[in-house]
């Protein structure tokens, strides 16, 4: 075929496009809306990915991270030189108090000459770190966060205090490429010289200093950490990489970012079938253009040709539209999370979330596109001519063939935008389980109908037979109905259901009521006279106190841990993590039981002695996981030098941030008593009074580290009160949009009926008896669909929630029920309504547009 | 019978308006069969329709019985049709969901009969379809689909025959056996027929015959 018949057919797709460009609106509609969430949820996600999760070296500060709390031994720094380059980082939580009385919790940092190993550090006024920390006429400097500076009105030059030290302001930390994303609230960090640190008076044996090594290999971090686990077997030193830092509220915005790909899939998807319905409605109006092509003489392919040009326009015009919408909404999300997340929003974030969403947007259009054309293009010329409907051809084995290409280039960008592979299988799963389960229904459905239309019941009553006629004829556009309403409400009670949870969950992190002051580091010595203290004031409410022990595991069931081997659980750094252990002290941490009960106090001992253990425990679900713990089982833990074991008999999670103690194992009482030496608790009175306390407890207590929760609260609740907004707002549109988007679908599939209708009541059938028949189909579909929604839709929420988000919510199913009768209801109600409105134009009318 | 007054009908398009029928007056008896001649675009289909009541004209009456069709509310011109009005349409219209049983029922299942399957299959065999009273409408001939829409029209016995261009469709040995059916069970009845033509020799057949041209109608025959 000649370059002039291309272009031919390229003007013919044009003209014939420009002039039904009415019909296929649902199409553009569908597509924009779904290429605009994808691209916007993508490049959000994007960023967090990045700044959470991608950016491993310059947050971690290496590659790896050994965690000590004495200095590493120079042998086992000789080995590291040996195998990558290393920088040590002294971390201490203190107090900073400033010549006015204010004080405010920081993150000291003493860092050595290679620090950072990645990025770079960024003081203003520009300076090095050395000058910035350097002695000068007798004081020594500090580089602070900015964060800090605001909070206590400090300038440069200004006095502030750490320990016995007054230290003068000498640069803001503009960058700092470890800067931690919790340190808003965690505690500001404050850079000063090892010297420094050593003259403060804070560095003595009982001090919580955190030697951090980090260390810059040319190997992958897991590689280097096998080795490093290899060489020093027997040492107890933590070796983490980013993964294993788990931060409570990344880990929130990270599921509240799964719950955005979430709803931006699921509204893809649905955006699909409407694509598809769309197409099928616009190819079957058509029928008689491509009749007449192919009968003077163009080729399938070249029908095939006009009608694929058609779809590219549609689909690059819409999807570009779909791109400037989602990258306002992509630019606005970023804005409400930049505020308070050391992230910004970079253009390769949007370059590559736009680019995905709009090959997403055209791969999409084809392969929801293809089947239809191909059904379209395989009938006679005779068959499209005549006015009947064509009979329901097979696909040839060409068209099949390019479909099942499309779906699996489709399937496989999924996967691979998905950020996690498991995640997307799962969701590409879900959408082949929910087609599969809604064409087994649509089978049965059909046998049921065929079964029930010579019942004498349904003679009797011509609109009930008409109803149920009309779910098994040929023609019947039940299938469509079922599979694309079907799985579309089942992904929206899924979403919905998953995007609630997700909500409940970040509310109980933000609690109500939170105690006035958190206390950190009361030695066991000074417990009586903080106590006296706090209780003073006339705004005291109470206070608790609950110890803070530290303790490794060293076998499970009898089986040592160090000669378990490591599969697909790291044993050997199992064994060298240390838990911070405590006890209940009337639910200080806020825990919740999610399997297994805890203990009753009375029959505690008898029950420990008769599973011949020293003490029962309960532990924190995401630990348990780790170890596959279960209820039931023992753990020995190596308590100081002591070896000890208990019974496992529960399993909770703890997820509020109202007190960051996060203990991740919770002992019966007395069995922790020998080994206390540090305290951790709350105190509730006014937050005035708490501001004073704390004043009073920094004087007294240099070492007891306070932390008013109001910021702290305040702070985080902002941060997941926005990323939620984002989430709900989406989830909004995508709800709402959807629901349009399924209604229209539903129209515009039934033209056909609207015409059989039409010719019913030219038959003499009342209007009234035609539309009770309609609702009377309508109503069975909605109550159908609905009630298969809702269990295959709450279903995988339930599995989503379970597995991949750890959100164990029980209530929240009942909103899946309303969600899928809702929109079901609301879906064919509109739908009907829509059928019945069409009825009341004069029938000759519609008998004409019919033809 | 039927008694048709100063009908006028015009349509809007694009803001302007189109004259197809200008005061036609006629009447026709109990048992007449007329035939409505005239070239394509006259206004054949669109007078046939406001005889079954699916549009309403701009002008004029149509009076059957007695009674005036512009009087009937929405169920009751539904009514009218379905108990004294059978209608064969140019391009069939048969429901391409129903088999052929379940399309010459249809009035009948309409009207409530229980039963409505058994005197349809009587029908088809009476047209001489009873080996295809279960194929779909795409199955059948052009032929076959005309047969199924005439035993529909017939089935439950109107009192008003309407057909819209019965033939034209048909090549001329099935046109010939479809107007001798069609004839042939309206001798069998005392209904009125009304067949809008082109095809001077089926007009021929007919008692009567209207001439339409230009949206005016004369009898000439």
């Amino acid at each position: 075929m000649s370059r002039g018949n291309m272009g031919f057919r390229i003007r013919f797709a044009c003209r014939d496009l420009l002039n039904s460009i009415r019909r296929v609106w649902l199409f553009c509609a569908c597509l924009m809306l779904g290429v605009s969430l994808v691209m916007a949820s993508g490049a959000v996600y994007q960023m967090l990915n990045r700044s959470l999760l991608a950016d491993t070296r310059a947050l971690m500060g290496g590659d790896v991270e050994i965690e000590s709390s004495q200095p590493l031994p120079q042998n086992v720094l000789a080995w590291i030189k040996t195998q990558g380059h290393v920088s040590l980082v002294q971390e201490l939580n203190t107090m900073l108090s400033t010549p006015k009385g204010d004080f405010h919790l920081v993150e000291l940092l003493s860092t050595d000459d290679a620090y950072p190993l990645y990025g770079d550090l960024v003081l203003e006024p520009e300076q090095s770190l050395q000058q910035a920390t350097e002695q000068r006429d007798g004081h020594w400097g500090v580089a602070i966060d900015p964060i800090l500076a605001e909070r206590l009105g400090l300038k440069l030059n200004d006095r502030v205090n750490i320990g016995n030290l007054a230290l003068q302001v000498r640069a803001l930390v503009l960058a700092q490429p470890d800067r931690r994303l919790n340190a808003n609230w965690r505690g500001a960090p404050v850079l000063l010289s090892q010297d420094a640190l050593n003259a403060s008076g804070l560095v003595h044996p009982a001090s919580r200093i955190e030697y951090e090594y980090r260390v810059r290999t040319d190997q992958t971090a897991r590689a280097w950490k096998r080795q490093f686990m290899a060489a020093f077997p027997d040492s107890e030193w933590e070796v983490r990489t980013f993964q294993d830092r788990s931060e409570r509220i990344a880990e929130r915005l990270d599921q509240i970012a799964s719950g955005l790909l979430i709803v931006a899939f699921s509204t893809l998807f649905i955006g699909g079938l409407g694509i598809f319905n769309s197409i099928s409605v616009y190819l079957e109006s058509k029928r008689s253009t491509i009749a007449t092509l192919k009968s003077v003489g163009m080729r399938n392919t070249h029908v095939a040709q006009v009608y694929l040009v058609q779809v590219a326009l549609l689909a690059g015009v819409s999807g570009g539209l779909g791109l400037l919408v989602g990258a306002v909404l992509a630019w606005l999300g970023s804005q409400m999370l930049a505020q308070d997340l050391p992230m910004v929003m970079k253009h390769q974030d949007m370059l590559r979330a736009g680019t995905v969403a709009w090959l997403f947007g055209v791969i999409t259009a084809y392969t929801f596109t293809l089947p239809a054309l191909g059904r379209a293009l395989c009938v006679e010329v005779s068959d499209l001519f005549r006015d009947q409907a064509a009979a329901p051809h097979g696909l040839s084995a060409a068209w099949r063939g390019a479909t099942v290409i499309a779906v699996i280039v489709l399937t496989l960008l999924v996967l691979a935008v998905i950020p996690n592979f498991l995640f997307g299988l799962v969701f590409v799963l879900v959408v082949g389980v929910c087609l599969l389960f809604f064409e087994g229904v649509v089978r049965a459905l059909k046998r049921l109908a065929l079964n029930a239309e010579g019942r004498p019941w349904l003679l009797r009553h011509a609109a009930w037979r008409f109803a149920v006629a009309n779910l098994h004829r040929p023609g019947t556009p039940l299938r469509a109905t079922l599979l694309s309403m079907g799985s579309a409400l089942t992904l929206l009670v899924a979403s919905s259901v998953v995007v609630v949870s997700l909500l409940r969950m970040v509310h109980q992190t933000i609690p109500e009521q939170s105690p006035a002051l958190i206390l950190y580091d009361v030695m066991d010595d000074q417990k009586a006279a903080v106590q006296e203290q706090v209780q003073g004031y006339d705004s005291f409410h109470s206070m608790s106190l609950s110890p803070l022990v530290r303790a490794r595991i060293s076998a499970i069931n009898g089986s040592l841990l160090r000669e378990r081997p490591s599969d697909e659980i790291d044993w050997q750094e199992m064994a060298r993590d240390e838990h911070k252990l405590s006890y209940l002290s009337g639910n200080i941490d806020g825990i919740r039981v999610v399997e297994g009960a805890l203990w009753e106090a009375e029959s505690m001992t008898l029950r420990a002695a008769q599973a011949g253990v020293d003490f029962l425990f309960a532990m924190e679900d995401r630990e348990a996981e780790q170890m596959q713990l279960q209820p039931g089982d023992t753990v020995r833990f190596s308590l100081a030098g002591q070896e000890q074991t208990g019974l496992l008999t529960a399993i909770y999670s703890q997820r509020g941030i109202q007190t960051r103690f996060w203990f991740e194992a919770i002992f019966s009482d007395g069995a922790l008593d020998p080994f206390i030496t540090m305290y951790v608790g709350t105190v509730y009175m006014d937050d005035a009074d708490a501001l004073l306390l704390q004043t009073e407890l920094a004087q007294a207590f240099p070492n007891v580290i306070t932390v008013r929760t109001e910021e702290l609260v305040a702070s985080a609740a902002e941060l997941l009160g926005k990323a939620t907004q984002g989430l709900v707002v989406l989830a909004s549109i995508s709800l709402l949009v959807s629901v349009m988007v399924l209604t229209s679908v539903l129209a515009a599939g039934r033209t056909r009926q609207t015409y059989h209708a039409a010719i019913m009541h030219c038959l003499g059938a009342r209007l009234s008896y035609i539309r009770a028949a309609i609702r009377l189909e309508y109503a069975l579909l909605a109550v159908i669909v609905g009630m298969f929604a809702m269990l295959l839709g709450n279903a995988i929420a339930a599995l989503i929630l379970q597995f991949r988000l750890k959100i164990y919510a029980w209530d929240v199913y009942s909103l899946g029920v309303i969600i899928a009768f809702g929109a079901s209801a609301l879906v064919f109600g509109l739908g009907a309504h829509y059928l019945c409105r069409r009825l009341r134009v004069q029938p000759a009318t519609l008998l004409k547009e019919a033809v | 019978m039927i008694r048709v007054r100063n009908l006028g009908m015009r349509f809007e398009q694009e803001g302007e308006a189109l004259p197809v029928l200008h005061d036609i007056n006629f009447e026709m008896d109990k048992g007449d069969s007329v035939a409505i001649v005239g070239p394509s675009g006259s206004g054949k289909t669109t007078l046939l329709q406001l005889l079954a009541a699916l549009e309403q004209p701009t002008c004029g009456e149509i009076t059957i019985d007695g009674q005036s069709l512009a009087t009937l509310s929405v169920d009751a011109l539904a009514d009218f049709r379905r108990d004294q009005l059978g209608i064969v349409f140019q391009s069939f219209h048969l429901i391409d969901s129903l088999n052929a049983l379940g399309n010459v029922s249809l009035p009948l299942d309409i009207q409530g009969h229980a039963d409505a399957l058994s005197r349809a299959r009587l029908m088809l065999e009476e047209v001489g379809l009873s080996h295809r009273m279960h194929h779909y409408p795409r199955q059948l001939s052009g032929g076959e689909q005309q047969r199924v829409a005439i035993a529909r029209a017939l089935v439950h016995k109107p009192r008003l025959v309407l057909a819209d261009e019965p033939t034209g469709n048909l090549d001329q040995n099935t046109s010939t056996a479809i107007t001798d059916l069609l004839f042939g069970l309206h001798a069998e009845s005392d209904a009125t027929l009304v067949l809008v033509t082109h095809d001077m020799r089926l007009a021929e057949r007919c008692k009567r015959s209207f001439w339409l041209e230009e949206g005016r109608l004369h009898e000439s025959r």
